[in-house]
């Protein structure tokens, strides 16, 4: 009889040995029916998967409290599962038919324990709490796991559409172009401003044209981080010239008491190409 | 020469250098002012160039010598260029500058 629960560990980890040949086959056999057949996993990954699982499960339910969720064995749990989401959710496999996977697993151990009459009904409960317990754990951790993963890529995927929104190319020697297209906050000015002078640096660069045909809205703030991206480029020595000021962007910066009167400026990215060429001397004609 | 920590080069066509080191105290510019002034006398200056190659943050303090260095070498009709400013410096410095350095900037002496 087992009404406490190190008993009901004890009769779970004697359950899992004595049916462990059983219990293996069967969540193999689902594992290549959910995941093999969508070419997720191989077949000698789920057998991995399956035996690994297995004796995880048994070191953790061999400890002294198996729900302490700092202990190692419990931590390795978490890893292993938290491993095997990422690599399934990197394939394209689903988070959803991961979970019910993880459920089949809990369904399993239950459904052994079921089979076995001498385990008596007040043990199967203290059993059912332990492992209802165990799996609502891990299957946080791999919920999390799916989250961090999930953010990670959403970031790099900012980052990465950062990086093409502002595209910095050297047009001519020293002559740097910069069109920027969207919005102006904090974060995105910061990064064109470190880009563009590290760029400067590097290039030796003596003209930047800026070109703000694309930015549609300024505000105080967008007009404070572009006076200031200008001046950063003038401390660096070199020109910085600003193109495309919409009317209405001009009207804004006007009634915003923005002061462009150091910053040279023309309509167009070409006129302002031209104004650069002028300032490094460079005479551009059509070909006779 | 050495003028307080700041080295000074005379570079031809009425120019000089200025290669501030470590040991340029920035608490006492007094006397190192007037060292560098009664040199780009002596020479007959009529550029000198600020070297911030090494200097990869200008706070305020940095900032305010170099203004008042500047200032006083228009009052001798010395114009000042500072050179080489590090992407990091020229950063730091624009968001708290508020209005045009009284001091010239370029990418190196041959004003590229």
């Amino acid at each position: 009889m087992a009404n406490n629960p190190t008993q009901a560990k004890l009769t779970l980890i004697e359950q899992l040995k004595l049916q462990v040949g059983h219990i293996s086959n069967r969540i193999e056999e689902e594992g290549k029916a959910v995941f093999g057949e969508a070419n997720v996993l191989s077949t000698d990954e789920i057998t991995d998967l399956s035996v690994q699982f297995l004796e995880l499960m048994v070191t953790l339910l061999d400890t002294e409290n198996p729900l302490d969720s700092h202990q190692p064995a419990f931590r390795a749990l978490k890893t292993f599962f938290g491993n095997i989401s990422q690599q399934i959710v990197a394939r394209g496999g689903r988070m959803e038919d991961f979970v019910r996977y993880m459920q089949f697993l809990q369904r399993c151990f239950i459904e052994s324990l079921g089979q076995d009459e001498q385990v008596a009904p007040e043990d199967m409960r203290a059993i059912l709490l332990l492992l209802s317990s165990v799996f609502n754990e891990l299957l946080l951790a791999v919920f999390q796991t799916y989250l961090e993963e999930k953010e990670r890529t959403i970031e790099a995927q900012q980052r990465e559409l950062r990086e093409t929104s502002t595209p910095i190319t050297e047009i001519w020697d020293g002559v740097l172009t910069l069109p920027i297209i969207g919005t102006l906050d904090s974060s995105r000015t910061l990064l064109i401003i470190e880009a563009l002078l590290n760029r400067i640096a590097q290039e030796r660069a003596s003209a930047v044209v800026m070109d703000v045909t694309g930015v549609h809205t300024v505000d105080s703030q967008v007009s404070h981080h572009m006076i200031q991206m200008v001046r950063a480029i003038q401390l660096m020595g070199a020109t910085a010239i600003l193109t495309g000021i919409r009317p209405e962007i001009a009207r804004a910066m006007t009634s915003l008491n923005i002061d462009l009167g150091n910053v040279t400026t023309r309509a167009t990215l070409s006129d302002g190409l031209k104004e650069a060429f002028r300032l490094l001397g460079v005479h551009v004609s059509r070909a006779a | 020469m050495n003028v307080g920590g700041i080295h000074l080069t005379r570079v031809g066509g009425g120019a000089m250098l200025a290669e501030p080191s470590r040991a340029l105290d920035l608490s006492d510019t007094g006397p190192v002012l007037e060292g560098l002034l009664a040199e780009l006398q002596a020479h007959k200056a009529e550029r000198l160039y600020y070297d911030l190659a090494d200097v990869p943050v200008i706070d305020r303090l940095h900032h305010a010598w170099l203004e008042s260095l500047a200032r006083a070498c228009r009052a001798i009709n010395v114009r000042m260029i500072c050179i080489h400013m590090q992407p990091t410096a020229a950063f730091g410095l624009a968001t708290f500058l508020e209005a045009k350095p009284s001091y010239d900037t370029a990418l190196d002496m041959e004003g590229r």
